[in-house]
C-alpha cells in the first residue's frame, strides 16, 4: 500500500468521540505533507476551543508514530479558515442523520 | 493559515468533586422535602427543615454542580486556562463545608446560621476571585463573557442579601425590611445568577452539541440588554413595593427569555447534527419549561398571588435550572470520564464514543421520570393536595436515587 493511503488509513482510526465520525471524513484535515519519513498534518477542530482538543491531536500522533519508516509527526492545528460542514465526506453527512 | 497550537484542560477531579457532592446533596434535598410535606403542602414554605432542603438543592447541587462545570467549561468556552487549580480544591472543602454546616444550622440552629453562613460566603469570595482572574486573562471578550461575567456579579449580590437575612435572624430586626432582602435574594439567585449563567453558556454548548455553523449571534445582546433590565425593574419594584412595576419587571424577564429560546431555536436550525442526543434535548426541553414559567411568574405578577409565584419558584428551580443541569450533565460526566479514562488510548485502539458511556435508554426513563414527578408535585402544591404530594416526591426522591446511580456509574466504565 502507498505511504500516503496508509498514513490516511491509520488517520481514519482516529475519531471525534462526541460525533462518532473520524477526522478524514470529517474533513478536519487540511494538509497532509510525507516527507523522507516525516509527516506534517494540518488540521482543524470543529469548533475553536473544542473540549476534545488534546485527545483528537494526540491521538493523531499515536495513530501515525508506530507506522514503519516514520520517524517524525508534526501536527498543526489552525482555525483559518474555520471549518465548514462543507468539507464532510458523504459518509459522515449520512452518519449525521442526513439523505435519511 | 494563521497556525495555532493552545491546550486548554482542567484536571478532571477537580470538576468530579463538585459534581459528586451536588449529586449527593441533590439526593439529601428530596428526602428532606418529602418528610415535610404536610406544612410544604399548605403552603407554609417558610420552615427551618424546609429552608435546609431549600439550600441543600440550591446551594449544594445546583450552585456547586455550576462551580464544577465551570471549572471545565470556562477554559473551553473563553479559551482561558483557570487561574489556579490548587485555589480550585481549596475552595471546593471550604465551600462544601460551608454548604453541610449551614444547611444543618438552618434546619436545628436558624438563629446561629450567621457563623457557617461566612464559611460559605467564603468559599463563594474564592470561586468569584478564581473566575474574576480567569476572565480577566481571556484574550478577545465576548457576549458570553457577559453573560458569565454579570451571573459571577449577581451571585455576589446575591450572597450579600443572603448573609444580610442571616443577619436579621441572630439580631432579630425589622421583618418589612426582611421581606424585601428574602425577595431580592431570591430573584438575584435565580434569574441573576442560575438562569444568566445557563443562557451564557447555552450559547457555546447548544452550537458545539448540535454541530450549528453559520448562525448569527447578534440577537443575544438584546436577550441581554432586556432580561437585565427586566432584573433591574424588578428589583426597584420590591424597593418601592410598587405592583405595576413588578408586573413591568417580569414582563421584561420573560420578554428577555422569549427572546433567548427564539435566538436558541434559531441556532437549531443551522444544525448539521439532525438527530440530537438525548440527554441535550432534555436541556432544550428545559428552556421550553423556563419560558413557560416566566409566563406564569408575569401572569401571577399581574394577579397578585403569593402562593402561586412560590409554586411557579418551585418549579423555575426544577424544571428550568436543575433540569438544565441534570441535562448538560448527562453530557458532561461522560466526557469527563472519557478524557480520563480513553483521552490517551485514541489513536491506539479502539475507544467507546462519549454517547456510548451512558446508557441514553436509561436516561430517558429518568427524564420522563423527572418530568412526571415535578407536574404531580406543582399541582399538588397548587390544589393543596397531601396524598399527590407523597406520590410525585416519592417518584422524584426515586428520580434523584436513580440519576445518583447512573452519573456514579459513568466512573466504572
Amino acid at each position: 500500500m502507498d505511504i500516503r493511503e496508509l498514513v490516511l488509513k491509520q488517520l481514519r482510526t482516529v475519531i471525534d468521540p462526541e460525533l462518532g465520525i473520524n477526522v478524514v471524513d470529517l474533513g478536519l484535515i487540511y494538509d497532509l505533507q510525507i516527507n523522507d519519513g516525516n509527516i506534517y498534518i494540518l488540521m482543524t477542530l470543529t469548533t475553536p476551543g473544542c473540549p476534545l482538543h488534546d485527545s483528537i491531536v494526540g491521538g493523531v500522533k499515536r495513530a501515525l508514530e508506530h507506522i514503519d519508516g516514520i520517524r517524525d509527526v508534526q501536527v498543526q492545528i489552525t482555525w483559518n479558515p474555520p471549518w465548514t460542514p462543507e468539507r464532510m465526506s458523504e459518509e459522515a453527512l449520512r452518519q449525521l442523520g442526513h439523505f435519511l | 493559515m494563521i497556525p495555532t497550537n493552545t491546550a486548554y484542560e482542567t484536571n478532571i477531579r477537580l470538576p468530579l468533586l463538585f459534581i459528586v457532592f451536588g449529586v449527593v446533596a441533590f439526593v439529601a434535598a428530596q428526602a428532606i422535602l418529602l418528610a415535610a410535606g404536610p406544612a410544604v403542602v399548605s403552603g407554609v414554605f417558610r420552615l427551618p427543615n424546609i429552608w435546609a432542603a431549600a439550600h441543600l438543592a440550591v446551594l449544594g447541587f445546583a450552585l456547586m454542580i455550576a462551580m464544577g462545570a465551570m471549572y471545565q467549561l470556562v477554559p473551553v468556552a473563553f479559551l482561558t486556562p483557570i487561574w489556579s487549580e490548587q485555589l480550585g480544591f481549596v475552595q471546593f472543602f471550604i465551600t462544601a463545608a460551608g454548604i453541610i454546616a449551614f444547611s444543618v444550622s438552618l434546619a436545628f440552629y436558624a438563629h446561629v446560621a450567621l457563623f457557617p453562613g461566612i464559611l460559605l460566603v467564603l468559599g463563594i469570595v474564592l470561586f468569584l476571585f478564581q473566575m474574576g482572574m480567569t476572565l480577566r486573562k481571556q484574550a478577545k471578550k465576548n457576549i458570553m463573557t457577559l453573560f458569565v461575567g454579570s451571573a459571577l456579579a449577581f451571585l455576589l449580590l446575591t450572597i450579600l442579601f443572603g448573609l444580610t437575612l442571616a443577619l436579621h435572624f441572630w439580631s432579630g430586626s425589622d421583618a418589612t425590611d426582611h421581606l424585601f432582602i428574602l425577595k431580592t435574594h431570591i430573584l438575584l439567585g435565580v434569574c441573576g445568577w442560575f438562569s444568566l449563567l445557563i443562557m451564557g453558556f447555552s450559547y457555546k454548548m447548544v452550537p458545539m452539541f448540535s454541530l450549528a455553523h453559520g448562525f448569527s449571534m447578534k440577537l443575544a445582546r438584546y436577550v441581554y440588554a432586556v432580561y437585565v433590565t427586566g432584573l433591574i425593574v424588578t428589583f426597584i419594584s420590591f424597593f418601592q413595593n410598587g405592583r405595576g412595576l413588578f408586573a413591568a419587571g417580569a414582563g421584561l424577564l420573560l420578554a428577555g427569555f422569549a427572546l433567548f429560546a427564539y435566538h436558541i431555536w434559531s441556532i437549531l436550525q443551522k444544525r448539521v447534527k439532525k438527530k440530537l442526543d438525548r440527554p441535550f434535548q432534555f436541556a432544550l426541553l428545559a428552556i421550553g419549561i423556563g419560558l413557560t414559567l416566566h409566563a406564569a411568574a408575569f401572569l401571577l405578577s399581574l394577579s397578585g398571588s403569593d402562593h402561586g409565584m412560590a409554586t411557579v419558584i418551585y418549579a423555575y428551580v426544577l424544571g428550568w435550572i436543575m433540569f438544565s443541569i441534570i441535562g448538560y450533565l448527562y453530557k458532561i460526566v461522560p466526557f469527563l470520564w472519557w478524557t480520563h479514562r480513553y483521552s490517551k488510548k485514541i489513536g491506539q485502539e479502539n475507544v467507546p464514543t462519549l454517547k456510548q458511556m451512558i446508557n441514553e435508554k436509561w436516561t430517558i426513563v429518568q427524564c420522563l421520570l423527572f418530568t412526571v414527578s415535578l407536574a404531580g408535585v406543582v399541582i399538588a402544591l397548587t390544589v393543596s393536595s397531601l396524598p399527590l404530594f407523597y406520590a410525585a416526591q416519592c417518584a422524584m426522591t426515586s428520580f434523584s436515587l436513580f440519576f445518583a446511580g447512573t452519573i456514579i456509574s459513568v466512573l466504572w466504565k
